[in-house]
């Protein structure tokens, strides 16, 4: 058939006006695996021609240069402080530099801001810290995480730390009732008197759970949520959350002694707590294989003694290639 | 039967900037337009391929995506975090298709992987961000995307006028429940209401619009 006509279908077909027979001949067209390509290219000019709403690619994309751009940028000051070639240029000069050099301090103490005004603990991956803060708060960090603590101020009025990662608080309740809020990104933040509770706030989305005491919840969207023993609390990127109970809290738990806890939990799901408690990235080529479940309790304070564990009990192929770590069936002779 | 030839007029790479000499036009047969120049491109400077990837197709991405899960928020996050990956797991080295049909094949497949989260409550956050290179659909899933987003705009229209205009303010343009509430002059909790009945309707006419056997198998690389 003539591709104007198969484009014509298909544009058809997106808009949802295409008949069954239509339909069915689409279908065929993409048995042809070489059609794919034409499908999609047929998608994006008709995603082109039917915008929606103005997506602000810029800032999108100022966003994503900065993911390209591993290293922080740095400041010139020669375009913070433009020189004037006036005759009064020989007069300024000592002030400007006076002032490029005030200007130069003050953006290092606005770059550096986060170093001068708070204290991080950070935890590399694969071990997990214990501190005491200033109050006599217990904090237990996991792999790969860091707590934000104020230098000044911390206990006076409030009590407030900054978490990104996984954390487990034994809040210390004080005399006059004080407040300990722990904030993560995206305006989410846990706020409680004296008790104990574990958060989880990492790109997969944030989790609190419960053991003693009771918690306020600040969701970003505003609402607000109490917590009682024994609750856990899911929100995912969206803002949109859920809670459930549970009876043990050993899955919550477990990672402060390096235990990994499954519980028919699939090899995807595996792979992924092992890159963020390690930073090794795991692929699982086969779809059987990664959607494999398994349970049980693990003791690993590496990742090597995980992936030993994973081969004998799965009887897989662990293998190491240049950026990650495929996990494969073995292929019988 | 015969490939589909370019037809340069209304498809060429005209957003792109011609970073390479001349525009040749390509012969009809071969992976079509924009495609080889990026992947020339990223053979020799994968960074600057990424940022031109992104500027061709991000936006065209969040408005696909946003037929899914129809939220702008999301929608933006879920397309930047595919780049993300895109260049953090050098998927560009592995990838067998084109650069096109992947990008809309991982935000189709992420898109619907968060719409199930969504609305299926049950499922746990495993499921919620895998990312991979998919093997290639079966011609009837590759269908089924464009007939899940016509459901799920059909499934929108026929929410009650006040329902709509709540669910639209919230999610597309991502106002927060006070301001619903003034704006509408309704109480913060009949917002709340209207949002839970949105979804439930939603949640009611996807019914049985779950092909997650089929795509279990394509949850093919976990990160």
């Amino acid at each position: 058939m003539e591709p104007l006509l198969i484009k014509r279908i298909v544009f058809d077909f997106f808009d949802g006006k295409a008949t069954a027979i239509q339909r069915k001949y689409l279908e065929e067209w993409l048995t042809d695996e070489a059609n794919h390509e034409a499908y999609y290219q047929y998608l994006d000019e008709w995603e082109s021609q039917r915008p929606q709403f103005s997506v602000d690619a810029e800032k999108a994309l100022t966003a994503y240069q900065r993911v390209l751009e591993d290293d922080q940028p740095t400041v010139t000051p020669s375009k913070v402080l433009p020189v004037s070639r006036s005759g009064l240029f020989q007069k300024w000069l000592p002030w400007g530099i006076a002032a490029s050099i005030t200007l130069l301090g003050l953006l290092g103490a606005y770059v550096f801001r986060t170093q001068i005004l708070y204290e991080t603990h950070r935890t590399a991956f694969g071990q997990t810290s214990e501190y005491k803060l200033a109050d006599g708060t217990k904090v237990t960090l996991n792999a790969n995480s860091s707590l934000r603590v104020p230098r000044f101020g911390f206990g006076n009025k409030t009590r407030e730390v900054y978490l990104e990662g996984e954390g487990e608080f034994k809040v210390t309740h004080t005399a006059n009732n004080q407040r300990f809020i722990v904030r993560t990104a995206d305006r989410f933040q846990v706020e409680v008197l004296g008790t104990e509770f574990v958060v989880y706030a990492r790109a997969k989305g944030k989790r609190v759970f419960l053991s003693k005491g009771k918690v306020k919840l600040d969701l970003p969207q505003g609402q607000q949520l109490y917590m009682r023993p024994g609750n856990v609390v899911t929100v995912a990127n969206s803002g949109r959350y859920r809670l459930t109970q549970t009876k043990t809290a050993r899955p919550y738990v477990a990672w402060k002694d390096h235990w990994f806890y499954f519980d028919n939990t699939s090899l995807t799901e595996v792979a992924d707590q092992i890159q963020e408690q390690f930073g090794i990235k795991v692929v699982v080529p086969e779809p059987k294989l990664a959607q494999r479940r398994i349970a049980g309790n693990f003791r690993a304070e590496q990742a090597d003694d995980l992936f030993q564990i994973l081969a004998e009990l799965l009887t897989i192929n662990v293998v190491k290639k240049r950026h990650y770590i495929e996990l494969t069936t073995p292929k019988h002779p | 039967m015969q490939q589909v030839p370019l037809d340069d007029t209304e498809n060429s790479g005209d957003s792109l900037p011609r970073f390479l000499g001349s525009h040749q036009p390509l012969q009809p047969g071969k992976v079509t337009d924009d495609e080889l120049i990026f992947r020339q491109l990223f053979a020799q400077d994968p960074k600057r391929g990424c940022e031109l990837l992104f500027r061709r197709y991000y936006t065209n991405l969040v408005n696909h995506a946003v037929r899914f899960v129809y939220s702008k928020e999301v929608a933006e996050d879920l397309v930047a975090e595919v780049y993300t990956a895109f260049w953090q797991d050098r998927v560009f080295e592995r990838i067998t298709t084109s650069y096109r049909a992947y990008l809309y094949q991982t935000v189709r497949h992420r898109s619907y992987n968060y719409l199930r989260w969504e609305l299926h409550p049950s499922d746990s956050l495993d499921t919620l961000h895998t990312q991979g290179i998919s093997p290639a659909l079966q011609p009837d899933e590759v269908l089924h995307y464009s007939e899940l987003h016509q459901k799920i705009e059909d499934a929108i229209q026929s929410l009650t006028p006040q329902c709509k205009r709540a669910f639209l303010l919230s999610r597309i343009e991502g106002k927060k429940y006070l301001e619903i509430a003034q704006e509408m002059q309704i109480s913060n909790s009949a917002v709340e209401k209207l949002m839970i009945r949105a979804l439930n309707q939603l949640r009611q006419e996807l019914k049985g619009e779950w092909f997650i056997s089929l795509l279990l198998g394509l949850v093919t690389y976990a990160f």
